[in-house]
C-alpha cells in the first residue's frame, strides 16, 4: 500500500509529474496527493517526495502469499555495436539459466526488455528460449539511466509477481538490481555463480565471498521475488532454436523526463571488436612480472600470432599500460576463454576469480610457489623474457612450414 | 558543502579461509583494513576539498560495524576527514544489503542531515556485493552514479567519469547525490605522522540505534530479506604439469607441444 | 647447573638403498641445477650425487657413505644465502627438503616462554603462518601429556619474529648463517631465539643442546662421540662489539649451543631446533626524510638513545637509493602504491615504534622534537600501522636491493662475469658518521656507481658498488678491501650479517689475522677431522688443512 501523510505533504505535485502511471494526482480542492486504483507500487514517486510524504508498507508476505509469485524473469541487457543493438551474451546465458530453473518449478521464463527501437531484438529471445518477453519502448529509455529503468522494471515486478528475477552482473546490472531491491524491500543477491531450487521450492543462490576464498549459499525466504545478479560467462547459453516463438506483451510507458535525474553528457568508447576480451577465444594475459611498459609489445606479438586478445591484471591497468575494459578480475571482467595465458601474474585471488573458469590455463611466472600455479593446467616455472620469445621464434617457423 | 564518505572495515580477504571440516570462517590473525575502495572515496572526497576552496568542503565519515571498525574510521582522519562517526550497535548484527542501508540511511538523516554528496566505495572486499551504495541512494531518494574513477563539481551539479564494459561515460546530475568509487589516483596517499597525530584530536564519535531513533524492524538480521543458508570452502582445482623453466628453449618447445596435442593451434 | 662436557647420542642407521638420491653429475647439471646455485649467484657449482633423506637415521647412512668413499657434503635447504655456503663443489648436497615440518609447540616453564619444535627445512614464512593462525594439532604438545596446543588456542597473538628480509629461508639456515636482519637492532640475531638444536656429526652421532646446559670452562668444551672423546680449544680473539656474523662464535664462558649457531654448517647437520616465540605486538612504521644525509645521521644518533623505547628497526636510505626508487616508481608495477618522493630530500630514514593509543601523543611530540632539530619534521615523514599498509613500507624498505639486482642482471648481459660488491660491515657507534663520509669519499673519487641503504641503528650500511664494466669491478674490489680494513679499525666487523661463506675468506683474515682463522680451523678439524661438512664456509674454498 502506498502510504500518505498528509500532515507533511504541501501539494508541491512532484509526484503527480514523475508517476510513470499517472497514478497520483495532487487534489485541488485539498492541496493534498492522492492515490488511484491503477498504482503498481513502483516507488518511483516515494523517491521523488522531497518532504518524506510518501511510503510504501511492504510486510513479509506469508506463504500462502509466497505461493502466489510465479515465474522466472530476466533483465535482458543489451549493448550497441556500432549503429547495431545486440543482445548481452550474460543475458542469453540467464535465459537458458532461467528456463532450467522454470522448468524445475514447473513455471515459465518471461524477459524483460527496456529501450527505444528494440522490438527487433525480441525473437533472439524466444530462439534461446524465452516464453514471453514484455517489450518497454521509450524515447526516454533509449539509454541505461538508473531512474528509468527502475521505475519501469519495478512496475513490471510488483504488477506481475514472478518469483524469481535475474540480471547479469555488469555495470548496469549491479547499479539496477539493487536500487529495484531497495524500493521494494526484497532481497538481493549479488555476483552469483550457482542457482538451484531446493526441496521447498526456494531459490538457492551460491556466490563467492571474500574474494573467492569462500563460497555462500543465500536464500531469501520470506521476500518474493527472489532476485540475483549472475557474472557473465558463468553459465552456457542455448542453441539458438530459429522455430521457436512466444508471447509478446507490450508494456505502456509513460516515463517523464524530470523522473531522470542523471544525464549522460559524453560516452568515452576505448575499446573496439577486437579487443572484446570477454568473447575472446585465446587470451594472453599479463600481469606486474612483465615489469615496464616495453615489455607489453612482447605480449601483444604473442598474441598475434596467437590470434589472440590482449587482457591484463588490475596492477598493469592502473598504471594506464592498458585500457580497463581489458582487466581481468574481481574489479575487471570474467572470462572463460578456451585457452587462457597467465604472463607474469602471480594469481592473486581477486585475479583467479575472474579467469579461474577458463578451459584450459597456462602460465608462465618466475616464483614457483606463485598462487597461479595452483588453477594451472600447464605451467613454466622460468623467465617470461626469455620463454615467450623462443616461443614466437617457435610458433613463426610453423607457420613458415 | 558537506561530503558524507561511507567506508567499511574489512578483513584482508585474500587472508580469509573456510575451515574446510567445520565450515566455519576463520578470521584468526586476519588483519582488518579499511576497504581500499572506501579509501578511493576518501580520497576523492579530500581531492575535492583541495580544489573547490570556494565551497568551503567538510567531510564527515560513516561507518557501520562493530567497535573496532573505530580503527578504519580513524585512518579516514587521518586522510582527510574532519569528524568521523560509528553506527555501532549489537542491534545492527546479522544486517544484510537491505537492512544494512536502512541503518546507513537513517545514520545520514539523523547525523548529516543537510549532506550534499555521498562518496563511497564501488564495493566491500569481503562480501563484494556492491549493492549497499546503490540501495542507500534509493533508501534516502537521491541520485546514484556508480562505478565512478573521477568527480568534479559545478555548483548544485556535479559530473563523474564512471567506468562502463566499452570504456566510460561522462553522467551528470544535481546535488545530493550519492557516487560509488571504483578507482582512485594512481599514487597512493600516506599519512604523516602529523596527520596520525592531528587525527587523534578531531570528533569521532559512536552512535546506537537508540541514540539515531532506528525502529528495531527495519534493522538486524529479522529485517534482512536474504539469510546465508550455508559457507562452504570453493572447490579445489587441481594443479597441472608445471614444468622448471630455466631452459627456456626446451620450456618453449614443451609449451609449443602442449598446445598442439591439445589443438589449440589451427594453423 | 651447566657442565662443559656432553655425550653425543648414537643414531640407528637407515638402510642406504632406502634413500632417495640423484647421481650423476650430468643429470644434477641439467635436471637439477638449482641445487648447484644459491642467492650469492656465484658460478661453477657441480656436484656427484644429491640425497633426499627425510630423517636423522637416513642422514647418519648418508654420513657414513661420504666417509667411506670420501664424498664432501654439503647441506642445502633454501638456498636464500648469499655467501654460496649452499653452493657444492664437487661430492654430495644433502637437500634437507623432506624434513619441513613444524614438530610440535611447547611452552617452557623456567622461562615462561612459548617454542615451537621445527625441522630444518620450514621456511620462516610457513612457521609463522602456522604459529600466527595456531594451526597446530591436538598432539603436537611436547611433551605430548600437556595440552600446551589447547591453552595456546587462548593466548593472544604470537609469531616468530625473526626477519632476514628473505622470508622463504628456511630456518636450518638462518640457524647455521646466524641470520639478522633490520630488526636485530631490537630483537638481536638468531642466536637470541635458539632454545634448543640436535645436530649430527661426523660420526653418525646426535648431540642435543639446549641452552643453558652445556658451557665452556677456561675456553673448553668436551665431546663424546662413539668413537672418542673430542676436546675442543676454544679460539681467544676477542669478537668485535658492534653487530657481527663473521666466523666462530667464542667466549671464554660461552654456551655451547653458540658455537653451533652462525658456524655455516661446518660441524654436522641440524636436524631440529626449539625456536622461542613472542607475542605479536603492534607497530606503527614511519619513514622520516631530510634535505641533508648528516641531519639523517644525527636523527638516528638520537633516536636510538631514546630511553622511552627503542624502535625494532632504523634503516638508511642515501639519496642514491632515493633515486633508484624514485625513477622505479614511475615504471615498475609493482611500485603502484608509493607515493612520490620529492626531489629535495637527499636521505631517508625508516624506523617503527611500539603503537600504542596511550602513548601515541607522547612519543610523536619527542620523535616531533627530534626530527625539527635535525631539519626534518613531522609533516615530513609518512607513517603507517596498518597491516596492509605496513607490507607498502615493508616493500619500500626492501626495493633498493631487488632494483641493484635488476641493473645487475642488465649489466650481465654485456659483460657476463660482472656482479655487484656489497658490503656488509658495521662499526661501532661513535664511528658511524666517519664510516659513511669514508666510504661516499672514496667512491666518488674513483667514480663508481653505488647505493647506501640498510641497518643503520645497528651501524651497519650497506654499501651495493655496482661496476659498468669489467675495469671498474676490479676497482670495487679493491675499495672493498680499503672498507673492510677502515671497519675493522673502528671495532667493527667485515660481515654483520651475511657471513663469510665461500666469498669472504680474505675480509675474515684482515678481522682475526692467520692465528685467528688458525684457531678457528683447530675447532673444525676437531669436531669434523674428516672435514665431511660444507668445506669452504669459512675457511675459503678447497681442503681446510
Amino acid at each position: 500500500m502506498l502510504q500518505i501523510d498528509y500532515e507533511a505533504c504541501t501539494g508541491c505535485k512532484i509526484c503527480e509529474r514523475v508517476c510513470p502511471f499517472g497514478a497520483i494526482i495532487v487534489e485541488p480542492e485539498t492541496k493534498k496527493a492522492r492515490v488511484l486504483d491503477n498504482c503498481t507500487l513502483c516507488g518511483a514517486c516515494v523517491n521523488a517526495c522531497n518532504f518524506n510524504a510518501l511510503s510504501i508498507e511492504r510486510k513479509a508476505v506469508s506463504e500462502e502469499e509466497l505461493a502466489l509469485y510465479k515465474d522466472v524473469f530476466v533483465w535482458s541487457e543489451w549493448e550497441k555495436k556500432g549503429d547495431t543493438l545486440q543482445i548481452k551474451n550474460v543475458a542469453l546465458e540467464l535465459i537458458a539459466k532461467g528456463r532450467e530453473l522454470a522448468d524445475k518449478l514447473g513455471e515459465t521464463i518471461a524477459v524483460i526488455l527496456l529501450g527505444k527501437n528494440v522490438d527487433h531484438l525480441v525473437d533472439e529471445l524466444f530462439h534461446h528460449g524465452a516464453d514471453k518477453v514484455f517489450l518497454c519502448q521509450h524515447d526516454l529509455l533509449e539509454n541505461y539511466s538508473t531512474d528509468g529503468y527502475t521505475t519501469v522494471i519495478s512496475s513490471i515486478i510488483a504488477v506481475e509477481k514472478p518469483s524469481i528475477v535475474l540480471y547479469g552482473a555488469t555495470p548496469n546490472g549491479r547499479d539496477l538490481a539493487p536500487r529495484i531491491a531497495a524500493r521494494l524491500a526484497l532481497g538481493l543477491t549479488a555476483d552469483c555463480t550457482g542457482l538451484d531450487i531446493n526441496s521447498v521450492n526456494q531459490l538457492v543462490q551460491t556466490r563467492p565471498a571474500f574474494g573467492g576464498n569462500i563460497m555462500a549459499s543465500i536464500i531469501s525466504p520470506y521476500t518474493r521475488p527472489q532476485m540475483s545478479t549472475v557474472r557473465p560467462n558463468v553459465f552456457a547459453k542455448l542453441q539458438p532454436d530459429t522455430t521457436r516463438t512466444g508471447i509478446v506483451e507490450e508494456v505502456e510507458v509513460t516515463l517523464k523526463p524530470i523522473s531522470i535525474r542523471t544525464k549522460i553528457v559524453e560516452e568515452i568508447v576505448s575499446q573496439d571488436e577486437s579487443t572484446n576480451i570477454e568473447d575472446a577465444e585465446i587470451l594472453v594475459s599479463a600481469g606486474r612480472g612483465i615489469g615496464s611498459k616495453e615489455s607489453l609489445s612482447l605480449i601483444s606479438d604473442m598474441a598475434e600470432e596467437l590470434d589472440a586478445t590482449v587482457s591484463g591484471s588490475r596492477a598493469l591497468v592502473d598504471l594506464g599500460w592498458i585500457p580497463h575494459p581489458q582487466q581481468v578480475g574481481q574489479s575487471g571482467k570474467t572470462v572463460a576463454p578456451t585457452l587462457y595465458f597467465a604472463l607474469g601474474i602471480s594469481g592473486a585471488i581477486q585475479h583467479l576469480v575472474g579467469m579461474s573458469s577458463s578451459d584450459t590455463i597456462v602460465s608462465i611466472n618466475n616464483d614457483p610457489d606463485a598462487p597461479i600455479f595452483k588453477v594451472t593446467d600447464f605451467g613454466i616455472v622460468g623467465d617470461i623474457f626469455e620463454i615467450i620469445p623462443e616461443f614466437i621464434k617457435l610458433l613463426k617457423a610453423r607457420e613458415n612450414k | 558543502m558537506k561530503i558524507v564518505v561511507l567506508v567499511k572495515q574489512v578483513p584482508e580477504a585474500d587472508k580469509v579461509a573456510v575451515d574446510p571440516e567445520t565450515g566455519t570462517l576463520i578470521r584468526e590473525g586476519v588483519a582488518s583494513i579499511l576497504n581500499p575502495y572506501c579509501e578511493y572515496a576518501l580520497d576523492q572526497a579530500a581531492k575535492l576539498k583541495q580544489t573547490y576552496l570556494e565551497e568551503d568542503i567538510e567531510i564527515i565519515a560513516i561507518s557501520m560495524g562493530p567497535p573496532q571498525a573505530k580503527i578504519a574510521l580513524m585512518r579516514c582522519l587521518e586522510l582527510g576527514a574532519d569528524s568521523a562517526y560509528l553506527l555501532s550497535d549489537r542491534k545492527f548484527a546479522g544486517s544484510d544489503v537491505w537492512a544494512t542501508s536502512s541503518a546507513l540511511k537513517e545514520g545520514i538523516v539523523n547525523l548529516v542531515p543537510d549532506f550534499d554528496l555521498i562518496l563511497t566505495g564501488k564495493q566491500a572486499i569481503d562480501g563484494d556485493t556492491a549493492q549497499v551504495p546503490a540501495e542507500t541512494a534509493e533508501q534516502l531518494g537521491i541520485p546514484q552514479i556508480t562505478y565512478g574513477v573521477d568527480v568534479k563539481l559545478d555548483r548544485r551539479r556535479i559530473e563523474v567519469k564512471r567506468e562502463v564494459e566499452t570504456g566510460y561515460q561522462i553522467l551528470s546530475t544535481r546535488l545530493p547525490a550519492l557516487v560509488t568509487m571504483s578507482k582512485g589516483s594512481n599514487i597512493r596517499r600516506i599519512p604523516s605522522m602529523r596527520q596520525v597525530l592531528d587525527a587523534r584530536k578531531k570528533l569521532l564519535e559512536t552512535a546506537s540505534a537508540d541514540d539515531l531513533n532506528i525502529d528495531d524492524s527495519k534493522i538486524g538480521l529479522k529485517a534482512s530479506p536474504t539469510q546465508v543458508d550455508k559457507i562452504f570452502a570453493p572447490p579445489i582445482k587441481t594443479g597441472g604439469d608445471i614444468i622448471d623453466g630455466s631452459d627456456p628453449v626446451l620450456a618453449a618447445k614443451k609449451l609449443l607441444d602442449y598446445l598442439v596435442e591439445n589443438n589449440f593451434l589451427k594453423r | 647447573m651447566s657442565q662443559n662436557n656432553i655425550t653425543a647420542k648414537r643414531i640407528e642407521k637407515a638402510p642406504i638403498e632406502e634413500i632417495r638420491f640423484i647421481k650423476g653429475e650430468e643429470t644434477i647439471v641439467e635436471s637439477y641445477p638449482s641445487y648447484l646455485i644459491d642467492e650469492s649467484k656465484i658460478s661453477g657449482g657441480h656436484a656427484e650425487w644429491l640425497f633426499f633423506p627425510k630423517n636423522e637415521e637416513e642422514i647418519a647412512s648418508i654420513i657414513q657413505k661420504a666417509k667411506e668413499e670420501e664424498i664432501l657434503i654439503t647441506v642445502s635447504a633454501a638456498r636464500t644465502g648469499i655467501v654460496g655456503s649452499a653452493v657444492p663443489f664437487g661430492g654430495a648436497v644433502l637437500s634437507l627438503e623432506r624434513m619441513d615440518q613444524i614438530i610440535g609447540l611447547g611452552f617452557d616453564e623456567d622461562t615462561n616462554k612459548w617454542f615451537v619444535r621445527v625441522q630444518p627445512n620450514i621456511t620462516l614464512n610457513e612457521i609463522n603462518d602456522i604459529v600466527q593462525l595456531k594451526k597446530f594439532e591436538n598432539n603436537q604438545s611436547i611433551p605430548p601429556e600437556k595440552n600446551w596446543v589447547e591453552k595456546f588456542r587462548e593466548e593472544k597473538a604470537y609469531y616468530y619474529p625473526l626477519d632476514p628480509t628473505e622470508m622463504t629461508c628456511s630456518i636450518g639456515g638462518t640457524i647455521a648463517a646466524n641470520a639478522s636482519g633490520a630488526r636485530s637492532f631490537k630483537l638481536g640475531p638468531t642466536r637470541d631465539w635458539i632454545r634448543r638444536i640436535r645436530v649430527i656429526l661426523g660420526t653418525g652421532d646426535v648431540l642435543d643442546i639446549k641452552r643453558g646446559d652445556f658451557k665452556a670452562v677456561n675456553g673448553v668444551f668436551t665431546i663424546k662421540t662413539s668413537e672418542e672423546e673430542i676436546k675442543i680449544n676454544l679460539p681467544d680473539y676477542e669478537m668485535p662489539l658492534a653487530k657481527n656474523a663473521a666466523g666462530l662464535y667464542s667466549k671464554e664462558d660461552m654456551d655451547l649451543i653458540d658455537l653451533f649457531i652462525g658456524s655455516e654448517g661446518i660441524f654436522g647437520v641440524i636436524t631440529d631446533a626449539d625456536i622461542w616465540l613472542t607475542e605479536y605486538k603492534s607497530q606503527i612504521s614511519n619513514v622520516a626524510f631530510f634535505e641533508d644525509e648528516e641531519d639523517s645521521i644525527d636523527f638516528v644518533n638520537k633516536l636510538r638513545k631514546l630511553e622511552e623505547f627503542k624502535p625494532e628497526f632504523i634503516e638508511f636510505f642515501d639519496d642514491n637509493a632515493l633515486t633508484l626508487l624514485r625513477n622505479k616508481q614511475n615504471e615498475d608495477p609493482k611500485f603502484v602504491n608509493m607515493p612520490t618522493i620529492s626531489d629535495k630530500f637527499k636521505a631517508a630514514i625508516s624506523f617503527d615504534l611500539p603503537y600504542s593509543d596511550e602513548y601515541l601523543e607522547k612519543y610523536f611530540s619527542l620523535i616531533g622534537k627530534m626530527l625539527e632539530e635535525s631539519n626534518s619534521s613531522l609533516e615530513k615523514t609518512w607513517s603507517a600501522y596498518e597491516e596492509r599498509e605496513l607490507a607498502r613500507f615493508k616493500h619500500f624498505r626492501h626495493a633498493v636491493p631487488e632494483i641493484v639486482n635488476n641493473i645487475i642482471a642488465e649489466r650481465k648481459k654485456v659483460y657476463p662475469s660482472i656482479h655487484k660488491l656489497g658490503t656488509d660491515m658495521s662499526v661501532e657507534d661513535e664511528y658511524l658518521k666517519e664510516m659513511m663520509n669514508f666510504y661516499h669519499q672514496i667512491l666518488i673519487e674513483e667514480g663508481l656507481d653505488y647505493v647506501q641503504w640498510g641497518h643503520i641503528g645497528d651501524n651497519h650500511i650497506h654499501v651495493n658498488i655496482l661496476p659498468n664494466n669489467m675495469e671498474e669491478l676490479e676497482k670495487g674490489k679493491n675499495i672493498y678491501k680499503k672498507f673492510a680494513e677502515k671497519a675493522v679499525s673502528f671495532g667493527g666487523s667485515v660481515s654483520a650479517e651475511h657471513g663469510i661463506g665461500k666469498i669472504k675468506h680474505d675480509y675474515l683474515k684482515i678481522m682475526y689475522g692467520e692465528e685467528g682463522i688458525n684457531q678457528m680451523r683447530i675447532v673444525k678439524m676437531s669436531i669434523d677431522p674428516d672435514c665431511v661438512f660444507n668445506c669452504g664456509n669459512i675457511f675459503g674454498r678447497g681442503v681446510p688443512t
